[in-house]
């Protein structure tokens, strides 16, 4: 039954691979980049394993039915034993038997944020974490009732205010939905690790700086931060040369723009800026603009560095394309220096 | 009015409230709708279970049973809403019935450690074992929940199948959707019989959460009296005051290692008229006696070493300037529309009015005789009132009382800008003169204002 792929040795060692790791995020690149499926991989054969997990989410995931294409989409098996959390809406439309452990009162859109472990396996829509803070008390809360690791269904989307890179490890799903062009998929996933490997700054500025939640952050040389007095850098315009008053090092806890990082590229100091993002999917900027910011010295860093551990690939695209699995697993795979996965084979 | 309105608008009193360290939501949600008490025996009460609380707090070999029970208020949700649908014969939804075994659960937990403290009797919470065996058939003793087996003889049986369909990974998607069908609809019927039966209990679960919620306020209440050194205030028909400090301030200057005079204080019913030079700390005084009186008729201990206070039905207060521009109102028009309407109420109401040199916004020959007149109406009705004033010469029967003022001596330091409060002795003396100190021009020097200005002052007096 098993087609041959790219990395054929290392078609189970997937699981090996994230064992060592106390949380891990999912995080796909588009819509039907094939997350769900991968989740559901990793549950299924973590349940085999006999490894007790916990799973919860960033945003609400897992809904039957893709609300932008409207192609079916795979449903979140979770298994006996296995922890969860979900809001209570999605609680009562769970299609499983489990048991209550815990509810935490503080409400999302969706009711409280309920806790519960799998009694008889089924399927279930997850919705979980409205900011990083809830995301990382949960993960805590898990690892201290004695479950080695909690897998995280991310979310890649400004919307998201929960930041998936909280989590020890991430998994990127990417695919035909992105491209179904090999070449052009290759580039795109190859940038996309690249922003997720972007250098950290030191912690005690981390600190700092993550307290900070919205606004634009000059740094001085000796890590103090200045308030620029803009809300957002979407509402910088063309004034960007008055943000670096104090220093050259922005914080920018929101999003960053393709057109801010472009008017900073033309600043005669660009040699020595660095402008800091809370993490890698807070960075909506093309390859263009930012091989174009890095020609001209500008340096990029976050608040949280991710340990990309592998990808993984939808070959399939929602409007029908397929990619030939094995060469697209292969071209990846040396592009990237990482293990790669196709999510509908393993 | 309730602590959530007054908050509002007195600033010292919402100090004090906002430092309260509550665990819960519900014991927070009880504070805000506590009303101003004019009841003495329920104060009286309230107090005697803050004394009986302090000493527990103080004793280290308490202090298993006092974590234990502060953590388990951490955790107490405030499900005031799904109780009132209970008691309404709603149908709870398993999340529910989550809440309301960990309400019951914790409840016990309380219970036991209130024993332990010997503290039940202050305010018993009600057993709600009953309703805790409902929820837990197994009794597993366990804060999980879910429809346990034994809740229906078709439910194991159900699930086998479920479990033996499943692992057989024969997929059957119909099968497996049609077992969960049956197995849901006896799972909402079980629920429903659980609604039923936990109906009856809906006031006594209530009375478990209120009660709950005003432990959290009474422990963070007695903390605070004991954390800020706070006395028991005694009810009297006078109110008589020893090292009364306005608490915000106290302790802000505290903390930046700064000196901060407490204050005596008695004033009898009736009218009592305050000078003192500018920097004297009229107005602190009076938002400290407002705040002391507020806190002992919301049940709190007051921060003085001795406080003798009168109940009253209201305190109100007339301090800062009340420029009502949307109004399209002076600053002396709100003023006096202010003070007029209290002036009013206080032939009703027993009243401590508290009025911050009424009048000063406009000429001294009109000011002086709205604060005579003022003086005059008061101290005939039943209420306290604590007038501050620059004006001399008030001829009005009534008590006076002028704070030290300035004090070249008390310290060897050049006087300036930065220090001068440090030469301010803010100490109360009977004034039995009716002139009010001059000390503004000596002050304007000290503070380096322009020496023409100053000069030409002098030359005019």
């Amino acid at each position: 039954m098993a087609a041959p792929t790219a990395v054929p040795p290392l078609q189970m060692p997937f699981v090996d691979l994230i064992l060592p790791y106390r949380s891990l995020s999912i995080v796909g690149m588009e819509k039907n980049t094939g997350k769900t499926v991968c989740l559901n991989y990793l549950l299924r054969r973590l349940h085999e394993r006999g490894t007790t997990v916990a799973v919860t989410s960033v945003g609400i995931d897992g809904e039957q039915v893709d609300s932008v294409y409207a192609t079916a989409k795979p449903e979140i098996t979770l298994y006996e034993g296995t922890r969860f959390i979900t809001s209570e809406l999605h609680y009562r439309q769970r299609r499983l038997v489990s048991k209550i452990t815990a509810v935490d009162p503080q409400r999302t859109a969706l009711g409280a944020l309920v806790t519960a472990e799998v009694l008889c396996r089924g399927k279930a829509i997850l919705s979980g974490a409205a900011t990083t803070a809830t995301l990382r008390r949960q993960i805590d809360s898990f690892e201290a009732s004695g479950i080695p690791l909690t897998l995280v269904d991310g979310a890649l989307s400004r919307l998201s205010l929960a930041s998936p890179t909280v989590t020890d490890a991430l998994v990127l799903a990417t695919g035909a939905a992105v491209s179904a062009n090999l070449q052009q998929l290759v580039s795109k996933t190859r940038f996309v690790c690249r922003l997720v490997g972007l250098p950290a700054v030191n912690p005690t500025l981390g600190g700092q700086l993550t307290h900070l939640s919205s606004g634009v952050w000059c740094i001085d040389s000796e890590d103090r931060c200045h308030d620029t007095g803009f809300a957002s850098a979407l509402l910088v315009g063309s004034q960007t040369a008055d943000l670096f008053r104090h220093g050259n090092r922005l914080f920018l806890p929101g999003m960053v723009s393709d057109r801010l990082l472009r008017q900073i590229a033309t600043l005669p100091q660009i040699k020595d800026i660095t402008l800091i993002a809370r993490d890698f999917t807070k960075l909506f900027i093309t390859p263009e603009t930012y091989a174009d910011y890095c020609r001209r010295g500008g340096k990029l860093a976050v608040l949280q560095q991710s340990h990309l551990t592998a990808v993984c690939l939808n070959p399939t695209s929602p409007q029908g394309y397929r990619l030939d699995s094995q060469r697209a697993c292969a071209a990846l795979s040396e592009a990237l220096e990482l293990p790669v996965y196709d999510v509908m084979k393993i | 009015m309730t602590v959530r309105n007054r908050i509002k608008t007195d600033e010292a009193f919402q100090y004090a409230v906002q430092s309260l360290e509550l665990l819960s939501p519900v014991g927070h949600r009880r504070l805000m709708s506590l009303p101003f008490c004019n009841d003495v025996t329920h104060l009286e009460q309230e107090w005697d279970r803050m004394d009986t609380l302090l000493p527990l707090l103080q004793d280290t070999a308490h202090a298993k049973p006092l974590a234990e029970l502060r953590h388990q208020l951490m955790s107490l949700h405030d499900i005031r809403n799904t109780l009132l649908q209970l008691q309404s014969h709603q149908t709870m939804t398993e999340v529910d019935l989550f809440e309301i075994k960990h309400l019951a659960h914790l409840t016990g937990a309380i219970r036991h450690n209130l024993n332990l403290l010997g503290v039940t009797d202050l305010a018993p919470l009600p057993d709600l074992d009953t309703v805790y065996h409902l929820l837990d058939p197994d009794n597993t003793g366990i804060d999980n929940f879910y429809i346990y087996d034994s809740y229906d003889p078709s439910l194991a049986p159900l699930r086998r199948a479920l479990r033996q369909l499943q692992s057989d990974n024969s997929e059957s998607q119909q099968a497996v959707s049609d077992l969960l069908e049956r197995h849901d609809a006896i799972q909402q019927a079980v629920i429903q019989r659980l609604s039923g039966l936990l109906a009856p209990h809906a006031a006594l679960l209530q009375e478990a959460l209120e009660t709950a919620g005003y432990w959290d306020l009474l422990l963070a209440k007695t903390q605070q009296a004991l954390d800020w050194h706070l006395c028991r205030p005694q009810c009297g028909d006078r109110m008589e005051l020893r090292e009364l400090v306005h608490p915000q301030l106290s302790r802000r200057h505290h903390e930046l290692g700064l000196r901060y005079q407490p204050v005596d204080i008695t004033v009898q019913r009736g009218v009592c008229l305050i000078t003192g030079a500018n920097m004297a700390g009229k107005t602190v005084l009076l938002k400290a006696i407002g705040c002391a009186q507020l806190m002992a008729q919301h049940g709190m201990f007051v921060a003085a070493r001795s406080a003798t206070l009168p109940t009253v039905d209201d305190v109100v207060s007339c301090i800062g300037d009340e420029q009502d521009a949307l109004r399209g109102l002076s600053s002396f028009a709100a003023e006096i529309l202010r003070i007029s309407d209290n002036l009013r109420r206080s032939r009703r109401e027993r009243l401590l009015l508290l009025i911050d040199e009424p009048a000063r916004t406009t000429n001294p020959v009109e000011g002086r005789a709205i604060v005579r007149s003022l003086a005059t109406l008061l101290s005939r009705q039943e209420g306290y009132a604590l007038l501050t004033t620059h004006y001399s010469g008030l001829d009005v029967d009534c008590r006076r009382l002028r704070v030290r003022g300035f004090d070249e001596t008390l310290s060897q330091q050049p006087v300036n800008a930065g220090n001068i409060s440090s030469f301010i002795d803010y100490s109360l003396e009977e004034d039995l003169s009716d002139t009010a100190p001059r000390e503004a021009l000596r002050i304007a020097e000290l503070l380096g204002c322009d020496e023409e200005m100053i000069k030409e002052a002098k030359a005019s007096l």
